[in-house]
């Protein structure tokens, strides 16, 4: 019996249980839990020291990576958006709406999370922001229920289009596709690979669709209640409404393919630093101070994709992606049940892992196999990426929940945010299932978008060998 | 002038060369190859220092369950695990990258889909983003040790 692929499934282990236990930072345990596995690999003969120069090409890939360019600009946007006071103007200009009664408030956080989610990079990232911004001002529901919708408004960011989660998933989900491909057996009605635009595509109308349900409850909890009077801001509607109606242009034009999502966060980053010039906002200091910022923001998340990297090379030379897939498929259970199986795992990996490291790491191992199972792409990708914002929401370990409630001014107990929090997941739930039985939602937007460039499985060699040398990816 | 500033100013020229990707393409129908590949150079500069900066500004995501502790001695012991976790990685990857790194330089290596000059510029970057992580790790280590004699 070849125990090789075990020792990639203990080396994750290590990493979740080292995660939980030592509070250093990520990155660094990824590439300490890497370097150990890979010398004991070594030691023991399972592979060659040779194959392991491959790190740092690996590496390079990041520095190489189109789709990475735009991880500094949504962080950037990220910050200005908070800077120039646009989120706040946002916030102020929905929680004075006076038909939503109660509601408006709640509902004003909600939209918020959906403007900001997306270009804040990660959910630490919106969650700290949000947390900072929206505590206060929802703090008269009760500590639970205020640390429970600002978590909830942050993990908007992950399903909704462009969030740079998405852009990722978009690439992971490409070369899983390619894998999949070559598995034997695959039935699928899709006859090419899926792209970062198949997947916006996908993951539109079910992210409506939460958003919606999340209103609509928030509507149906809330509307009674009596906040505090929001103070007027002057011009704050005339911004939140210019925002709004950019923020929506530059989605019409990633949606429709006329701009690329890296040229669409340079052009909303390039507009607001003109905003700001031209208004004068910022002073040189704060400039210096929201530069530095973004740049150690962007640090911080690109030494995470850094680590993810590492681990899953030497996941992968271990051998473990192959096993757990063929373990996935010789399954004797039916292959949805055995897929809703798999989907419970990734979520609990994604209770003590950040966005980022589920996509390099435990996606490329898991996607294959699903793709293979459930025949679609699309639909898998979708499942993927509810099933992560599902886990950043649940207590205690949830990153969103956990972030929002160290932030918390009241201590908040396990059992009063669970509680809070159990509408939220429960609307995520529905739409799981949704997705889960019935596939077409993800392709409600199929043809009606500008059908990106074919990829036909007789490329899929050729791919596989550009993906094997670590080369770059989505050139425009 | 500082590293730090001066990295972080350049994610501005980084926004700029994206966002004319567009016009150029559009209109121009020239040039999108070019300044592609010059944000790219400018990009791994800027991650080079990114991930120091976040390093030096403690800014790196960890899981933080506020588990009361012996603050002075879990603070050398993650200061020590840190250096374990990164130096040895490093340094493994300075010694297998190192005879590439100097093909690149010598040949001054292009962009392999453009042919644009410039792409030992990603490679040099990646050995200074190396080198940074090996220098921090170190200095934060030294200080931790004469902070505990003292």
């Amino acid at each position: 019996m070849n125990l090789a692929p075990w020792g990639g499934v203990v080396m994750l282990l290590s990493l979740v249980l080292l995660n939980l236990w030592c509070e250093t930072p990520l990155w660094t345990l990824l590439l300490g839990v890497s370097s150990a596995f890979a010398g004991i690999a070594w030691f023991c003969g399972v592979f060659d020291l040779p194959i392991l120069a491959a790190m740092p090409s690996r590496v390079l890939g990041l520095l190489d990576n189109d789709l990475l360019q735009a991880l500094p600009l949504y962080v950037l946007v990220g910050f200005l958006m908070s800077e120039l006071g646009i989120a706040q103007a946002i916030f102020h200009s929905i929680a004075r709406w006076r038909s939503a009664g109660g509601a408006a408030r709640p509902l004003a956080a909600l939209a918020l999370g959906a403007c900001v989610g997306p270009m804040n990079g990660s959910v630490a990232s919106s969650s700290a922001l949000l947390g900072g911004l929206l505590s206060t001002r929802v703090q008269y529901m009760g500590s639970a229920r205020a640390v429970s919708l600002i978590s909830a408004a942050a993990t908007i960011g992950v399903v909704v289009p462009p969030s740079l989660v998405l852009l990722l998933l978009g690439d992971a989900m490409m070369r899983a596709h390619t894998e999949a491909m070559q598995l034997p057996g695959l039935v699928s009605e899709q006859t090419r690979i899926i792209n970062t635009q198949d997947v916006f595509h996908a993951a539109l109308l079910p992210a409506l669709l939460l958003v919606l349900c999340w209103a609509l409850l928030l509507w149906c909890l809330t509307r009674d209640e009596r906040p505090p009077q929001e103070p007027p801001l002057a011009g704050a509607s005339r911004v939140a409404l210019v925002t709004i109606l950019g923020i929506c242009a530059l989605l019409a034009g990633v949606f429709t393919g006329t701009l690329l999502a890296v040229e669409a966060a340079a052009t909303a980053a390039m507009l607001m630093v003109a905003w700001a010039v031209l208004g004068q906002h910022p002073s040189r200091t704060h400039w210096a101070k929201l530069l530095s910022e973004t740049l150690q923001l962007s640090g911080a998340l690109m030494a995470l994709l850094v680590g993810a990297t590492v681990f899953s090379l030497v996941l992968r030379l271990y051998g473990t992606d192959r096993w757990l897939g063929q373990l996935m498929l010789s399954s004797p259970l039916p292959a949805h049940v055995t897929a809703a199986l798999v989907l419970v795992l990734v979520g609990a990996c994604a209770l003590a892992m950040d966005a980022f490291e589920m996509v390099f790491v435990v996606v490329p191992l898991v996607a294959p196999p699903l793709i293979q199972m459930l025949g679609d792409a699309q639909q898998v990708a979708v499942l993927l990426l509810f099933t992560l914002q599902m886990s950043f929401l649940l207590p205690p370990l949830g990153y969103a929940v956990m972030i929002a409630r160290a932030r918390s001014p009241h201590t908040v107990s396990g059992g009063q945010l669970l509680r809070a929090v159990a509408p939220y997941v429960a609307c995520q739930l529905v739409v799981l299932v949704v997705v889960f039985f019935e596939p077409a939602v993800v392709h409600g937007l199929d043809n009606k978008m500008t059908t990106p460039p074919t990829l036909t499985k007789d490329q899929v060699e050729d791919a596989l060998e550009g993906l094997a040398r670590g080369g770059r990816t989505s050139k425009p | 002038m500082k590293l730090r500033p001066l990295a972080a100013c350049l994610v501005l020229p980084l926004a700029l060369l994206l966002f004319i990707q567009w016009p150029l393409r559009e209109w121009i129908h020239a040039y999108t190859r070019l300044a592609n590949d010059l944000a790219q150079a400018l990009f791994a500069l800027y991650v080079s220092v990114a991930v120091y900066a976040a390093s030096r500004a403690g800014a790196h995501l960890s899981l933080d369950l506020n588990v009361p502790q012996n603050a002075a001695k879990v603070a050398r012991s993650k200061v020590a695990l840190q250096w374990l976790c990164v130096v040895p990685w490093a340094c493994f990857c300075l010694w297998s990258f190192g005879p590439d790194l100097y093909r690149s330089l010598t040949g001054l290596e292009r962009f392999p889909d453009s042919n644009t000059p410039g792409y030992f510029v990603l490679k040099l970057a990646l050995v200074s983003m190396l080198f940074l992580m090996i220098a921090h790790a170190t200095r934060l280590l030294a200080q931790s040790f004469r902070s505990h004699r003292s």
